[in-house]
């Protein structure tokens, strides 16, 4: 499948901005200090910006933005129209917990835990939009919206983590699940790259159709490319997929856990040191944009048989 | 309603003869020129003259290698435009309801009003056939040339898809393909037409003749080298000291 730039930038972008509620939501129920104010708005304005980019730049790929409302309507079949209409629904809780928490009004934890189980929905609506086609036989299996769950999460809590570092607030137990959810993560990931070597059941002998040992691909319709072959064919390179994932494994998983570990016991004082935590989560992102980017490379489309790929 | 019809009361599709289809793509060009004007018009083409063109097409041949039973193999040309499926996957996943089945014949069709172009019908569709028109920014595809089909300003006999009044082989017949007594059913019974990519689950109405066995075209005798020579040369050689 080709990948589009706004597509990817727009399930990374929103989907680490959810996984940053998920990250508050265990960060706040394992301590409940008094967060600082800044804390408080710097958090809200990056969870909030991030969904609201994410969101934005989804439309970038369509052929008529002005008409996207109009997605809203086909929730009871279409798993895009439910993840648009849950994603506006979520803006409600959002708001309200904003403004409860920044305002230290009882009742945000509540709402925050509404908050997560919105931005769990939108997230799973998502995967599940990928997850049942059967057309691209790499996506069609049930690891897929796990791991769209759990790289929101894990990206979400580690920015969570790295502010968390910034202002000096050590939260031992957070620490933990932040590592949990890294290994989880990883594991689901090795998983999934083990089950889509497994060769789908079409093939060009069903594409085709005619009974005979030997099928081959002769001649295409035409010599140019054509809208299917540009979206839906694209030549993957196994060298270049195996390096990249390994790129997206490193970024990701092995420097947040080495530093993590090597930042247990250390108080911040310096701003650049302060500073690291962060830098460390935007490694992250760029391995989850690049794990997003493979997923779209390393699959195919079953259309490729009547095109000889 | 992006929700599939529960039951359509005619079930129009194609029934294409592989055994026929010679690939001179009249049936492309010919939907191309009748749809360019039609429902969906216009079919865009983006750099038709310049060093790398595209454009909507509605219909394609495909060239396809089948080793056969007896000796060798044969070339089978394969032409593939929308299906009209029952369970049309492209229709469940619009998000805007654009994308529909028709109750009455059964024909798949898009809204170009209501099309956001966001291309999800493109991916769920397994046989390749929706068209993406860049110019439009709306999804496009075959429509069984519904305005042909019912055009009352046409003759009777003229009321038939594009490709099919085209074809001049007679590989491709227009039909209701849910009647069993129709022409159409009455020949996917007899040649045993079969459906593209069952294991997708999308129930096709169109169907597909398989190309007819070979193997009483030759009486299995062998067949014998025609010289003893291997060495191509040498085989010329030996031709034109005969012909001498």
């Amino acid at each position: 499948m080709h990948p589009s730039k706004s597509i990817i930038f727009f399930t990374v972008i929103s989907g680490t901005g959810y996984g940053i509620f998920i990250g508050l939501l265990f960060n706040i129920l394992f301590i409940e200090i008094s967060y600082s104010l800044n804390y408080k708005l710097f958090i809200s304005l990056v969870s909030f910006l991030m969904i609201v980019l994410g969101l934005l730049s989804s439309t970038l790929h369509l052929g008529h933005p002005e008409r996207a409302w109009r997605a809203f309507s086909q929730w009871k079949s279409s798993w895009l129209s439910r993840e648009g209409l849950v994603s506006v629904i979520t803006f409600f809780p959002m708001v309200l917990f904003y403004y409860f928490w920044i305002n230290n009004i009882n009742g945000y934890v509540f709402l925050l835990i509404i908050l997560c189980i919105f931005s769990l929905l939108t997230i799973f609506c998502t995967g599940q939009m990928y997850a049942t086609l059967k057309t691209i036989p790499s996506w069609n299996n049930s690891l897929v919206t796990p791991i769209y769950i759990f790289n929101g999460i894990t990206v979400g809590s580690l920015f969570v983590y790295s502010i968390n570092f910034y202002f000096n607030y050590n939260i031992f137990l957070y620490e933990k699940f932040i590592i949990i959810t890294i290994i989880l993560n990883l594991l689901l990931k090795i998983s999934y790259w083990i089950l889509i070597r497994q060769k789908s059941n079409t093939n060009i002998q069903t594409a085709v159709g005619i009974k005979s040992k030997n099928i081959s691909f002769f001649e295409g319709p035409h010599t140019g490319k054509n809208y299917l072959t540009t979206e839906m064919i694209n030549k993957s390179n196994n060298k270049k997929n195996n390096f990249l994932r390994l790129t997206f494994c490193i970024l990701t998983f092995i420097i947040p856990l080495y530093m993590i570990n090597q930042y247990s016991t250390l108080i911040a004082d310096q701003f650049i040191l302060k500073l690291s935590m962060i830098f460390v989560f935007i490694l992250a992102l760029v391995g989850m944009i690049i794990e997003r980017y493979l997923f779209f490379i390393q699959s195919k489309h079953v259309v490729g048989f009547y095109y000889g790929n | 309603m992006t929700e599939l019809p529960k039951k359509t009361n005619k079930k129009l599709g194609l029934v294409i003869d592989l055994d026929i289809c010679v690939g001179c793509h009249a049936c492309a060009v010919s939907c191309k020129e009748w749809n360019t004007s039609g429902h969906s018009s216009p079919l865009h083409d983006v750099e038709p003259y310049g060093d790398d063109p595209t454009g909507v097409w509605f219909n394609r041949i495909h060239t396809f290698e089948v080793e056969t039973e007896v000796r060798g193999s044969k070339t089978v040309h394969f032409p593939k435009s929308c299906l009209h499926c029952d369970d049309a996957p492209c229709v469940t996943v619009c998000p805007t309801g654009a994308s529909y089945k028709r109750d009455e014949d059964g024909i798949v069709l898009v809204n170009a009003e209501t099309c956001i172009g966001c291309k999800l019908c493109s991916w769920a569709c397994p046989y390749g056939a929706r068209e993406y028109d860049e110019t439009a920014g709306v999804m496009k595809k075959c429509t069984l040339c519904v305005d042909k089909i019912y055009n009352e300003n046409l003759p009777e006999n003229e009321r038939l898809p594009a490709c099919v009044s085209s074809c001049p082989t007679g590989a491709r017949s227009f039909g209701d393909l849910g009647d069993e007594n129709s022409e159409v059913s009455k020949l996917v019974n007899e040649r045993e037409g079969y459906n593209l990519m069952p294991e997708q689950d999308c129930k096709p109405l169109n169907k597909y003749l398989p190309p007819k066995s070979n193997k009483d075209l030759f009486n299995n005798e062998e067949l014998k080298p025609v010289s003893k020579n291997n060495n191509f040369e040498d085989w010329i050689n030996e031709v034109e000291n005969a012909s001498k």
